[in-house]
């Protein structure tokens, strides 16, 4: 099987990059795992999804619906129930896939693009001590069988982390008759978007717990308790604070991971901080023509995010194969200071300058307010105030080539303004 | 009436119930729990010691070393993937040099083959990532690494090819002497008649062995070991075992590499009064956290995707106990198996069959015994002519259901439908290493459940997390009730 483009990934981030590929004669093939395009939003039906995209509000499977009306209308070629299971390169990439409509073949394409998502955290990822009985489990689990599978996991919930799947869950087991007894966050602030705070915890009287983690976990077989403590300004449980509440399902929702650690033959660049793969301003990796968006790349705060930089990187893909010799690379990384956490795209390629590109970035602090400078060789180029910056919201800022040079690299710095 | 009625289907169950079904009379196997090897055989550190620790002239030190040997022909036999790893016993300090020359002569009076000390120097040719405290190292190539309760799995699995009988959720209440036998009665109400008993009960030995003698000869009192799993992408991190040197309180805490690439961090070794509690604590993982760091350097803490505890039957008797009963003939005990319990399991079910119960009673060898378990290896490890030949025999190896540890349904299957199959999430999960991965299910448990439930013809809220009565799903919605 042959194509200009192979799209890892039929979810929101996989559906815009095939439609923002897929014109002028070149071929795109999108790969899905699942028996359904729309990847987690059929099972997000909560509303809030395409404020900046369609300036409406939709659930998640609507939001989803329009792209894949989309995709069906132009008839984009696409293997569903398809997993991958490794990617070669040669001169192009060979993908290997299996399904069990043709057993294991393989795919060659010019360009891929992963769009493959993120997965969620788990008890094992943060070593939450404690029995190991049924009723563990991380709130996505849960949502997909609560929402796609009509079952609940347990009557009385506790729910540990403040992330936003967290937070709808809180709403939507209340909704179903679960008693959810409260939200822990160990961070001192919340990590999900304040409208989640307001009509998820707040609208229907779950306490959330700051500044608090899970250190006990009982149940021989099925859940029993989970023990809540205060941990102090590192983090360490604060003896004296314990809080035991009887449940018998425990929800995570502790984070969530780029899922681009399958493809074990492709040694791609990584970095520690996305804990995905380094790309230049083109969501190109370190191996040309393998691009990443979306969630895949770095966990984005809204869907519609992903949809606009998977249409970019869609649209570079295109580009890449309809122009594969292309001018030498000058690749400057983007390097960050001050309360920058992290910043993606970690690297800009001077030798391919054109438009203006964007950074996206996380601080790793709270604040009122705060600056943002860009320095290059030791010089602002550029300075933003921002009103309010918090590590739960990412922000993002449009950058001017004019004012860079290729010499250096980039320096992201955000300070906070004390007043 | 059963000839033999073994309590316990741990990996020293298991392996008395292969070795007896060699010989003429059934053999029944009852176990507690809704799976074999559920407690000690499921949470350890899957290493096949080379027998340099235990004191010489115990049986530890004996059955440790013929056990380990065994584990060759089992392999060969049974299919049992098998690591062989060596091990170091790392020294920092001059005084665990010492101790280091006494392990060494106890290795050689033990029989290990092949122990030898080495440089730092020479230690770090094979491995790198060695502690750069080291001073010397004691070499001990026979150790290795196996898959513990596939082992169990498949000793059980060979053990019923040969005419054995195995019971899951079948409690011992009570064991009474009556004429020709026993009389054991269960949790479920059943009464089991037996010629002979043999207490492979592990942490409830003890308890088992009170059901019959008013003095038992030792008293378990069990300790829990805690770990951390990290995930099989840092293969090749260590390629040895790595023990540090062992004090008063044990073995200490390893780095163990893992059949599938994984490495195992631990255990913590503290006494715990309930043997089901076998929940990890945070003093216990930061202790781990701690004592690693002296065997190597840069151990990638941020790949671990798992921590658990195991409980081990220590004994007051300091020695595994396996002898017929002093007060009832008939009843035989292997009692207080703790550390190199999985190592010597095959060589304690020789000791118990051969010299134990043949010295007791009259056995007589089977004319025929299939000792061979077909090799059965994961689908995406074959090579691709053989994949190829098994899709066209069923098109479900192609369909992916674990894509971390690429596990296909056709494998899921199998492991439901097996000879020793089950349908739970974790019973899967322990058969095809399903959820293994750095999910850990998050992505395919949805899936495993609703094969389970299309395979064994169940409602999706009848499948259990692992022990009966422990569904995932409770209470399915938007219906009338």
């Amino acid at each position: 099987m042959k194509t200009d483009i192979c799209v890892i990934g039929g979810g929101a981030g996989g559906l815009a990059a095939a439609l923002s590929s897929n014109d002028d004669g070149v071929s795109v093939l999108l790969v899905e795992r699942e028996g359904h395009l729309g990847g987690i939003l059929n099972q997000c039906i909560h509303n809030g999804f395409g404020l900046e995209v369609f300036k409406e509000e939709l659930t998640g499977p609507e939001y989803a619906e329009r792209f894949i009306k989309e995709f069906e209308a132009k008839k984009i070629p696409h293997l569903l129930n398809t997993t991958v299971i490794d990617i070669r390169k040669t001169k192009d990439f060979l993908i290997d896939v299996s399904n069990e409509a043709n057993g294991l073949f393989t795919i060659e394409a010019k360009a891929v693009i992963l769009a493959t998502g993120c997965y969620e955290r788990t008890r094992g990822g943060i070593s939450i001590p404690g029995d190991r009985p049924r009723g563990v489990m991380p709130a996505g689990s849960a949502q997909r069988y609560l929402n796609i599978d009509g079952h609940l996991v347990g009557k009385n919930i506790f729910i540990l982390g403040s992330g936003d799947i967290g937070l709808i869950m809180a709403r939507r087991m209340t909704l179903e008759g679960a008693h959810v007894h409260g939200v822990a966050e160990i961070m001192p602030y919340s990590n999900g978007l304040t409208r989640n705070i307001v009509q998820c915890l707040h609208d229907f009287d779950i306490p959330l717990y700051l500044s608090h983690t899970v250190t006990d976990i009982k149940g021989k077989d099925i859940l029993e308790s989970v023990t809540i403590q205060e941990v102090d300004s590192e983090f360490h449980p604060i003896g004296g604070t314990e809080k035991t509440f009887e449940v018998d399902a425990l929800l995570l929702s502790v984070g969530l991971l780029p899922d681009v650690h399958m493809f074990e033959s492709i040694p791609f660049e990584k970095s520690q901080e996305t804990k995905s793969a380094v790309v230049n301003q083109f969501c190109e990796t370190s191996i040309e023509g393998l691009f990443v968006c979306g969630n895949a790349l770095h966990v984005h705060d809204l869907v519609d995010w992903v949809t606009k930089e998977s249409q970019k990187a869609g649209h570079f893909a295109k580009q890449f194969v309809k122009n594969p010799v292309r001018g030498k690379s000058n690749l400057k990384p983007v390097e960050t200071g001050g309360f920058v956490r992290v910043v993606v795209p970690q690297k800009i390629d001077f030798g391919q300058m054109e438009n203006p590109f964007e950074l996206s970035f996380r601080v790793s602090k709270k604040m009122e307010e705060g600056i943002l400078r860009i320095e290059q060789n030791g010089k602002t180029v550029r300075e933003k105030r921002y009103k309010h910056l918090a590590p739960a919201e990412m922000e993002s800022i449009r950058i001017d080539p004019s004012f860079l040079s290729g010499d250096h690299p980039i320096r992201l710095i955000v300070e906070e303004v004390v007043k | 009436m059963v000839d033999t009625l073994i309590i316990g289907g741990g990996i020293v169950g298991t392996c008395i119930a292969r070795e007896l079904s060699r010989y003429e009379g059934t053999v029944l196997i009852v176990e507690k729990e809704n799976d074999v090897a559920n407690h000690q055989t499921i949470a350890n550190s899957a290493i096949i010691h080379s027998g340099h620790d235990p004191i010489p002239k115990t049986l530890k030190a004996r059955l440790c070393v013929e056990g380990n040997a065994m584990y060759e022909l089992m392999e060969q036999q049974l299919h049992i993937p098998i690591l062989r790893t060596g091990a170091y016993v790392v020294a920092t300090t001059s005084e665990e040099e010492e101790i280091l020359k006494v392990l060494l002569e106890r290795s050689i009076e033990n029989g290990v083959l092949g122990a030898t000390l080495l440089d730092a120097k020479q230690a770090r040719v094979l491995e790198p990532n060695l502690s750069l405290q080291t001073q010397k190292v004691l070499s001990l190539p026979s150790t290795k690494v196996t898959f513990p309760w596939e082992v169990a799995i498949r000793a059980m699995q060979n053990a019923i090819r040969n005419g054995a009988e195995f019971r899951k959720n079948t409690q011992v209440s009570s064991i009474r002497k009556i004429d020709n036998g026993f009389e054991v009665a269960t949790t479920n109400g059943e009464i089991i008649l037996a010629k002979h008993v043999v207490n492979a009960a592990g942490v409830y030995s003890g308890v088992v062995a009170g059901m019959i003698e008013k003095n038992v000869p030792y008293t378990i009192t069990p300790r829990r070991g805690e770990y951390f799993v990290l995930d099989r992408r840092v293969k090749g991190f260590v390629q040895h075992v790595l023990y540090p040197v062992p004090t008063k309180a044990g073995k200490g805490v390893l780095v163990v590499p893992q059949t599938h690439g994984n490495i195992l961090l631990g255990p913590t070794s503290t006494h715990q009064e309930e043997p089901e509690r076998v929940g990890t604590t945070r003093e216990g993982l930061d202790y781990i956290r701690k004592q690693a760091v002296k065997l190597a350097e840069n151990i990638p803490f941020d790949q671990i995707i798992r921590s658990f505890s195991g409980i081990r039957a220590t004994s007051t008797a300091e020695d595994f106990y396996i002898k017929e009963s002093n007060e009832v003939k008939g009843f035989f005990h292997a009692g207080g198996i703790d550390s190199p319990g999985l190592t010597a399991a095959p060589a304690i079910a020789k000791c118990m069959v051969e010299e134990v119960m043949g010295g007791s009673i009259s056995l007589r060898k089977k004319t025929y015994f299939d000792p061979i378990e077909p090799e059965k290896k994961a689908f995406h490890d074959l090579p691709d002519d053989e994949k190829k030949a098994l899709l066209r025999r069923d098109p479900r190896y192609g369909n992916i259901v674990c894509k971390c540890e690429k596990i296909t349904e056709a494998e899921v299957i199998e492991a439901i439908h097996g000879p020793l199959g089950s349908d739970t999430i974790k019973g899967i999960k322990k058969r095809a290493r399903v959820g293994s991965g750095i999910c850990q299910g998050g992505y395919c448990e949805e899936t495993l459940l609703k094969i389970i439930a299309r395979e064994t013809k169940k409602r999706l809220d009848e499948i259990n997390y692992y022990a009966l009565n422990t569904p995932i799903l409770i209470e399915e919605t938007k219906v009338k009730r």
